[in-house]
């Protein structure tokens, strides 16, 4: 302790010389646009070619003088998409805080655990909660029911369909830069109130509006647009009818949507809201990504003041800033939000955590999957792939050139020795076409010969729970770490038969609500012939475990994120018929149906001590892969076989 | 702000004493790493016994290799820019062993463990043992006996990273500390090497280290004899564990060998029996230090018997080349943040394509440690891909450092003057703003807002802004800005350490912190404390940081 105490007690002393208190601190971002992604980002465009880029003073990118249109001598600028960019915009908001999972053997488990805040319905359909802006920045409409504490769970449970993807808490923000528009009419038929205004700015559906100074002041109050007949025409609904005519004067006041949030919506989402895995993310390459956290406090330690943060693990250039180590940038406090900002990495399959005291933060749960899709999904239908891959090359942020790759102009030196995505050695002919469910084929990584091609996929996390040091971590007493022994051996957060029960699996937790504690089951449905992409990460805290495929081999195609192939392209992928991985590690596999007869086989675990679930001597990390009669149905995660 | 900032003087003020205090009592010479060792053809090795000293106050009684009469004979200390070296009786890890693929050595190793112990050895995997003298037969190797000494002559046939450790009841002896490493430099290193990185500028890291007065600390110019394993600067990291059971048991009975006074009642044991299993280790080493000892200098006085730290700093774009081998008994999955790295061989035989004039090893960003493995590999950062310019340039500024140009050469890197402080800056995020409002004297416009400074906690090793390097940070968090620009207004400052940092201060270093750790995470604890055990802080330095490796 004595040097740990030399390291740590200063900064404690000084600490609470700069401590303030400060109110709570919540607020999301995800802007429409931005500098590198100008225009419209609810959409992937197609790839067709590397991002252009002109300056943004012109003559101002002094070095860019041969490949930016209007670069100069001086250096005032900066490089902007000429036209269109490649990417689109992405966003998600989680809670960080606490909750309870329910462990196969029926044993309910306190976590320290992020939860969705954002795409939840997406995420209870076992979905990434990653949004393009327009869903993001979508107010939680006024004028229905209020969001409930366990929701969607609640909802679900009681009938309803919990179908919203926006971001929890996101209100309009009444005390900032409200454009004020003059009423010209107004007037209510049945509920229905039309009104106009000047045509611009345009109004949208869904849109808050605070009516004001109308006659009579029925009218008055805040209103969610509900149509819109035309520029300048609007409805909204009102609970009174037969109000007579409003007329003309008063004012329409737009409050913005600029990531203001209300925390009781918050609060009541994400309090006991976690979830094992922790919310799964997809991003795409080019993309540009906006992941707020926001630290609720963990209501069943209020002895706690936990930071948390997120760690973007196996990031390659990684951004100190964000990287999520509290010793090495900054970590976030209850009642905040910080959101961390990435431009998508090289495709891969990632995963994150908090990286805050790691051997007790991950043990207790805070750990969740990433994965970053490949340019090559966006090539147009019927191109080739491999010209896709060399054209690629002139970027230098996507190059991995070596001496007679193929592309233009071609190079003499020896390629950057971090680079991974080389064009494949040979002469691949393959082209942009349809999978087994009939959409264009999707790739883990830039092949340029489809070697990496996938019908379905899926993330699978596989992680360990100690549930005597998670009892510890729920009391007041320091836990040990030394003597940490996982007895829950768990495939997202799940373990057999538990992993193969469809749908997400709920907790009712100490606020009395059940929440959706378990969103991913680990089913691996596979269509017939087709190809399975499994995304398996690794987060356990205190030992190497195996993941064993009875019947199908695993075809491994990369390793930490990075495609298996040397320099020169030639395709080092191999199979087996089992992984091990430690803590940290990812790898994806393919199980390949193409010559496996329809029925049931099993991904287990030879660890056998790992086949049970604490003192259950069934169970553990175990799942089973079905190769359907024929194809698939359903969202990805949560499919089913057709037949 | 302008309220709490001067709450914060007030505060402050009334604290600074204390403050001052703290601060005398905690700074410590910045410390660094390379890969020290001894370096010859005929080394002499003592197998002794001595007390490792642990963060948690501990004493653990270890056994370890040493140097004779605390000199390495007629080897000599390497590198040689490295001062207060020294090899003491016993040390874990033992003495780094440098010497050259193909040229003949030998390692005498003379046993003085104490009595009871019974005999040791050394096992030297992947390398050639052509013969050996003295000693009395073992099982694996030829021991030697307590108080007797063997003598091993060998030869490397590649050159690489390999491990040494005993071949005598390894279960006990590896344990307790019996392991150290053997680099191998290549005969041939390739011209391209000689020449200097990087390709697009050979000599250009060269040149700029030395317009900073920087020293070169490698053993040599490349890794391998393979043009594709230059590299500028390097750094071996050996990990292991301590079950203390084992040691307590150990030293008890062979205090109890040492004090017996046999009789007709009274059977004396002669021999240890210590049980190795159920394994429990709770201590967690790099180089034979758990964290934070390892952060402190190599050959630091506090450690007489862990000589080596584990401490990477680097500049961007440097190849920086890692030595890694699993000591001990257990695997670890080692996590480098920040960048993959590209493993070139395993136990010093180099993975090539089919034709072998590329690389072919995996790029791993966990690189898992195993027992009697040794791997060698390439890491570097340079930021690139970030979408905005970490070095924070202002073309409004008054700040010539801050409207530096960016010249892409051939791979995107600014590599035409090795003299400038955004020398190897990724042009192409050149200028691109981060922060959407100012931040000090650095511009806005940028795709993210920065929340109120208070509802964050700053990392001892945060420096203080997002931006790398002593300028940017101090532009960014206390500049003033007065000159008209063409992008934006200059902002409010923006967040600052709490005053300034210990490990990575905001006005000299502010280097970009990554965490280098094994990432079964309960091994970042000593005993059961955190943080400890396997993690260390890797600091990416601006250029114009001087990097000095030699204390």
């Amino acid at each position: 302790m004595r040097n740990t105490c030399r390291f740590w007690l200063p900064l404690f002393v000084l600490g609470i010389a700069t401590t303030t208190v400060n109110a709570q601190s919540f607020r999301v971002q995800c802007p429409p646009s931005t500098i590198t992604h100008p225009g419209n980002n609810n959409a992937e465009p197609e790839y067709t070619e590397p991002t252009v880029y002109k300056c943004s003073v012109d003559g101002g990118c002094h070095g860019y003088e041969s490949s930016v249109s209007n670069a100069g001598g001086n250096n005032t600028g900066y490089l902007i998409p000429a036209g269109g960019a490649n990417g689109a915009v992405k966003c998600q908001q989680i809670s960080g805080g606490d909750g309870f999972s329910t462990m196969a053997d029926g044993t309910q488990t306190y976590m320290f655990s992020f939860g969705p805040l954002s795409g939840l319905a997406d995420i209870a359909n076992g979905q990434p909660g990653t949004q393009f802006p327009n869903v993001f920045n979508t107010v939680y409409p006024q004028d229905g029911a209020p969001l409930l504490p366990g929701d969607p769970a609640t909802t679900d449970s009681s009938g309803g369909n919990f179908g919203y993807n926006g971001a929890i808490g996101l209100v309009p923000d009444l005390s900032y830069n409200t454009v004020n528009l003059a009423i010209s009419s107004m007037s209510e038929t049945g509920h229905i109130v039309n009104f106009t205004v000047p045509a611009s700015p345009n109004l949208s559906v869904g849109d808050t509006v605070i009516v004001s100074g109308v006659t009579p002041a029925d009218y008055n109050g805040m209103h969610t647009i509900s149509a819109v007949l035309s520029a300048g025409h609007y409805q909204f609904l009102l609970p009174n009818s037969g109000v007579g005519n409003g007329g003309a004067g008063g004012n329409v006041a737009i409050p913005p949507v600029d990531g203001h949030v209300d925390p009781r919506q918050i609060m009541d989402i994400a309090v006991m809201n976690g979830n094992i895995p922790a919310p799964l993310m997809a991003i795409d390459e080019d993309d540009e990504f906006f992941l707020t956290l926001t630290n609720v406090g963990q209501i069943m330690r209020p002895d706690l003041f936990e930071q948390h943060t997120v760690h973007f693990h196996g990031y390659p250039n990684a951004s100190t800033f964000y990287d999520g180590v509290p010793d090495a940038s900054v970590a976030i406090n209850i009642g905040g939000s910080f959101t961390y900002y990435y431009l998508a990495p090289d495709a891969g399959t990632y995963f994150w955590h908090c990286h805050i005291t790691p051997p007790e933060h991950l043990q207790m749960g805070m750990v969740g999957q990433i994965y970053v899709r490949p340019r090559q999904n966006r090539v147009p239908k019927g191109s080739s792939l491999v010209a896709s891959l060399e054209n690629q090359q002139s970027d230098l942020r996507t190059a991995c050139r070596r001496p007679g790759d193929g592309a233009s102009p071609s190079v003499t030196s020896v390629p950057d020795i971090l680079c991974s995505n080389p064009v494949p050695a040979g002469s691949p002919t393959a082209t942009h076409d349809l999978d087994r469910l009939g959409n264009l084929h999707k790739y883990a990584y830039n092949d340029g010969d489809a070697s990496t091609a996938y019908d379905v996929e899926y993330p699978i996390q596989i992680h360990g729970f100690d549930p005597n040091f998670h009892f510890v971590g729920m009391t007041f007493n320091p836990e040990g770490f030394a003597d940490m022994k996982d007895k829950y051996f768990l495939l997202n957060g799940r373990s057999y038969p538990d992993t193969v029960t469809a749908g997400p699996l709920q907790t009712q937790t100490a606020d009395g609500a059940s929440h959706f504690s378990q969103p991913l089951p680990a089913i691996i449905n596979i269509p017939s012939g087709g190809r399975a992409l499994l995304r398996i990460s690794d987060l356990d805290v205190s030992e190497y475990q195996t993941l064993a495929s009875l019947g199908i081999p695993m075809h491994v195609i990369a390793l930490n994120a990075k495609m298996l192939r040397d320099e020169e392209g030639n395709n080092m992928a191999y199979d087996t018929n089992s992984i091990t991985l430690g803590g940290g590690e990812s790898l994806d596999v393919i199980l390949d149906a193409s010559n496996v007869p329809s029925g049931t086989y099993y991904l287990y675990t030879p660890n056998l001590d790992h086949l049970a679930n604490d003192a259950e001597n069934f169970g553990g990390l175990m799942t089973e892969v079905h190769v359907c009669g024929g194809s698939v149905t359903g969202p990805t995660f949560g499919n089913t076989c057709s037949n | 702000m302008k309220p709490m900032n001067k709450e914060k003087t007030i505060s402050m003020t009334r604290l600074l004493p204390l403050a001052m205090a703290a601060l005398a009592l905690l700074l410590t010479a910045s410390a660094y790493a390379a890969t020290p060792g001894i370096q010859g053809t005929a080394f002499t090795l003592t197998a002794r016994a001595a007390f490792l000293t642990q963060p948690d106050g501990q004493a653990i009684y270890s056994w370890g290799y040493g140097c004779t009469s605390n000199v390495p004979g007629s080897a000599k200390f390497m590198p040689e820019a490295i001062s207060g070296t020294f090899c003491n009786e016993m040390q874990v890890p033992g003495p780094t062993l440098i010497v050259t693929e193909g040229v003949q050595f030998t390692v005498t190793l003379k046993n003085a463990l104490p009595m009871g112990a019974g005999n040791t050895s050394i096992l030297f995997p992947g390398l050639q043992v052509q013969s050996v003298s003295g000693g009395v037969a073992g099982l694996l190797t030829t021991e030697a006996a307590p108080n007797g000494s063997v003598t091993y002559t060998l030869v490397a046939n590649s050159p690489g990273t390999r491990a040494y450790y005993s071949g005598t009841q390894g279960d006990l002896q590896v344990e307790m500390g019996m392991y150290g490493a053997v680099v191998v430099l290549p005969a041939n290193v390739p011209s391209v090497c000689t020449t200097g990185l990087p390709l697009t500028k050979p000599g250009g890291n060269a040149a700029a280290q030395s317009h900073w007065k920087e020293t070169d600390f490698r053993l040599a110019d490349s890794a391998y004899d393979d043009p594709n394993t230059c590299y500028d600067r390097e750094y071996l990291f050996q990990f292991s564990e301590i079950d203390p059971r084992i040691h307590r048991q150990a030293e008890e009975q062979l205090a109890t060998i040492a004090n017996c006074t046999p009789s007709d009642t009274n059977v004396c044991p002669t021999s240890l029996n210590v049980a190795t299993e159920p394994y429990h280790p709770a201590y967690y080493m790099i180089n034979g230090r758990s964290m934070p000892d390892n952060m402190d200098p190599n050959y630091a006085i506090q450690y007489p018997h862990q000589p080596y730290n584990g401490n990477p700093h680097m500049h961007p774009g440097e190849l920086t080349l890692l030595r890694v081998i699993g000591q001990g008994r257990w695997q670890h999955p080692f996590h480098e943040h920040g960048n993959h790295v590209r493993i070139l061989g395993r136990d010093g035989n180099l993975i090539l394509a089919p034709d072998g004039k590329a690389l072919a090893g995996p790029l791993l960003f966990t690189t898992t440690t195993t027992p009697g493995l040794a791997m060698d590999g390439i890491f570097y950062w340079s930021g690139k891909g970030l979408n905005w310019d970490a070095y924070g340039h202002h073309p409004g500024s008054n700040d010539p450092n801050a409207v530096l140009p960016c010249m892409p050469d051939a791979n995107g890197y600014n590599t035409g003057d090795p003299t400038a402080i955004n020398y190897f800056e990724w042009c192409q995020d050149h200028n691109k703003p981060v922060e959407k409002a100012p931040f000090g004297d650095v511009s806005g416009g940028g795709p993210v807002t920065l929340p109120d400074p208070n509802i964050l906690t700053n990392g001892a090793w945060f420096g203080g802004s997002p931006y790398l390097g002593p300028d940017a940070t101090t532009r960014a968090t206390f500049g003033s800005c007065s000159g008209a620009n063409t992008l934006s207004s200059c902002g409010t400052s923006g967040t600052t350490p709490p005053s300034g940092t210990i490990a990575n201060s905001p006005s000299s270093e502010a280097g970009f912190a990554f965490m280098w750790h094994s990432h079964n995470e309960r091994e970042i604890t000593t005993n059961n404390i955190f943080p400890g055990g396997m993690l260390m802080m890797m600091l990416v330095d601006s250029r114009e940081f001087v990097i000095d490796e030699s204390f």
